[in-house]
């Protein structure tokens, strides 16, 4: 592990992949010549045709009589009847945050719009009630965004962040992609967990 | 003669409607879910008329409308005459040579002698080889005709492999024939009435060389170089489009039916049960009469065929899914260094051990 990944928190241990010390190579052999019964190649041949009807038959039954705890032995989801559970490290559509009352939680600092890499975020700052600063308009151009996640990990608000909405990100028109901030605001119940998960991570990374 | 007339015309309707009505749209769905599900993944199952999908049936529908309503292309430079003529070369032998295939025996309907054989030729292995290599001038032509230099090589690839082919198929052969003492397929088959008399028993070494010829001589995986797409685009079918294309498709999977068909006929004791006569079956049926018996015994027997025949039409396609593609030097040695020679051991075995 990496010290990136190497959070003290005990929490938080992310993984990615399989741990080195558990990674044993198979062993591969080298020689290229084939062994006489490799070269009759017919016994080969039926052990892989022993192997691929194995799958097949496994499948065909796993079809009819569900193994428990799944809806059948083959993994792939028919995706737009079936749809996985978002992790909450997944980067989805940058969206606005607001409070309770409804009011968003972004305070027109502007700093997810100077970090932002691919200039996609466009900020008008205004006062409100000559207090609190708010984003009369805050413009949020998909169609240049490369989710990146560097607004949300930038933001002292917590106000924008990258929920696990992955639908309807690309239009016919580049034009439907402008979003206005009205188009962004969710609640905060809504990216419940991707805040956890940012105060869990970003908090602490020290740079 | 009217009779005779309407048994042919019977015949020939059910042969083709069997091989074009319903192995070859239904071979195109099996490659594609069979081969899907051997691999863990689902296949194509989205083609849907009112919500129903039929696991994918559908798909054959889609695509015959697809390729009926797609532009008919012919590249700058092409030979317009042979780059049209090339996909029916290659698919009129494929359902030509079915014809010789005997899919049940003789029977007695009415009065009337039926053998269920739309033509039975004295020659009938011969013919089914003289028109399987016809098949090679549909892929030559049309990888020569294209103007394309994928299309040429996969042309040159297909031209060398089909002719290595057919020479060690023919030899392959040649033990059957000494086994059974006929060209006749329809005498071959009733000679296989004894279980122990089965093709595969006498020759095993002939059968596994005339599948392994058979598959190469189709143009398939593991032999399928003329046509290798990580190599040469699509080889020689590249600059073909729409009904033409389909064709070249249509041609290759019919290939594998007369194949099967003709494995079972020589190998697999043709339209026989095992350890069943046909008197056996025909005194098994007595309650129906004797018309009604003939009836039941000729359809138990045309559909032993057909089971058969589905059988290596399902072999072939695992071995299709199953085996990576040859080097094209392995497949010509392979053709010349072992099939060639080991099909003349088997003929002389099968000379010392039957013509004595
Ligand atoms: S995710 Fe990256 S590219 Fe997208 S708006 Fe935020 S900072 Fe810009
Ligand atoms: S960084 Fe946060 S608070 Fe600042 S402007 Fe962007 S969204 Fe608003």
């Amino acid at each position: 592990m990496n010290k990136m990944t190497d959070i003290d928190q005990k929490k938080c241990h992310p993984m990615v992949g399989v741990p080195i010390e558990k990674l044993r190579p198979k062993q591969v052999r080298k020689n290229l010549e084939l062994t006489l019964w490799e070269s009759l190649y017919i016994f080969e041949i039926i052990r892989g045709m022993y192997i691929t009807t194995r799958h097949f038959v496994l499948n065909m039954i796993g079809f009819v009589f569900k193994p428990k705890g799944q809806k059948r032995r083959i993994f792939t989801v028919y995706y737009p009847e079936e749809k996985v559970t978002i992790p909450a490290a997944y980067r989805g559509r940058p969206v606005l945050v607001t409070w309770k009352n409804g009011k968003e939680k972004c305070v027109a600092c502007g700093l997810c719009e100077k970090i932002c890499p691919a200039n996609a975020i466009m900020i008008v700052a205004e006062e409100r009630d000559g207090s609190d600063r708010y984003p009369s308009a805050y413009t949020l151009d998909m169609s240049r965004c490369v989710y990146c996640g560097y607004c949300e990990e930038v933001c002292p608000k917590e106000a924008i962040v990258m929920s696990a909405e992955y639908q309807g990100l690309a239009e016919r028109d580049r034009s439907k992609m402008i979003y206005s901030k009205e188009q962004l605001l969710r609640s905060e119940e809504s990216v419940k967990d991707r805040i956890e998960y940012i105060r869990r991570i970003y908090s602490k990374c020290s740079y | 003669m009217l009779a005779d007339m309407i048994e042919s015309i019977a015949k020939i309707l059910f042969i083709f409607g069997m091989n074009i009505g319903f192995f070859a749209p239904v071979l195109g769905w099996v490659e594609r879910k069979q081969s899907a599900v051997m691999q863990d993944r689902i296949g194509a199952n989205r083609a849907d008329i009112f919500g129903f999908t039929v696991i994918g049936l559908f798909h054959s529908i889609a695509d015959a409308i697809k390729v009926l309503t797609k532009e008919d292309f012919i590249p700058t430079g092409a030979n317009k005459f042979f780059h049209t003529a090339a996909p029916f070369i290659s698919l009129v032998p494929a359902i030509v040579t079915f014809c010789v295939i005997p899919f049940g025996g003789r029977y007695t309907l009415f009065g009337h002698d039926v053998n269920l054989v739309i033509s039975d030729l004295d020659v009938g292995l011969l013919f089914i080889f003289a028109f399987s290599s016809l098949a090679t001038y549909g892929a030559v032509l049309g990888g020569w005709s294209s103007n394309n230099n994928w299309s040429l090589i996969g042309g040159l690839r297909a031209s060398a492999q089909m002719l290595s082919y057919e020479v060690a198929m023919g030899l392959t052969i040649i033990g059957v024939l000494m086994v059974y003492g006929s060209l006749k397929l329809t005498e071959i088959g009733v000679m296989q009435e004894n279980f122990f008399r089965w093709g595969i028993f006498m020759q095993p070494l002939g059968f596994v060389l005339f599948l392994t010829c058979a598959i190469a001589e189709n143009k398939r995986a593991p032999f399928d170089v003329p046509e290798a797409e990580s190599e040469i685009v699509a080889g020689y079918f590249t600059e073909y489009s729409g009904m033409k294309f389909v064709m070249f498709w249509m041609g290759e999977f019919l290939e594998i039916v007369t194949i099967s068909g003709i494995v079972t006929t020589l190998f697999f004791g043709a339209w026989h049960l095992p350890f069943i006569t046909d008197q056996m079956l025909l005194s098994f049926f007595q309650f129906a009469g004797s018309n009604g018996a003939s009836i039941l015994a000729m359809l138990v027997n045309i559909a032993t065929f057909f089971i058969k025949v589905i059988f290596f039409i399902w072999m072939q396609m695992t071995i299709r899914w199953t085996l990576p593609r040859f080097r094209y030097d392995q497949v010509m040695k392979l053709c010349w260094k072992m099939i060639l020679p080991l099909s003349l051991i088997n003929i002389f075995i099968t000379g010392l051990v039957f013509l004595r």
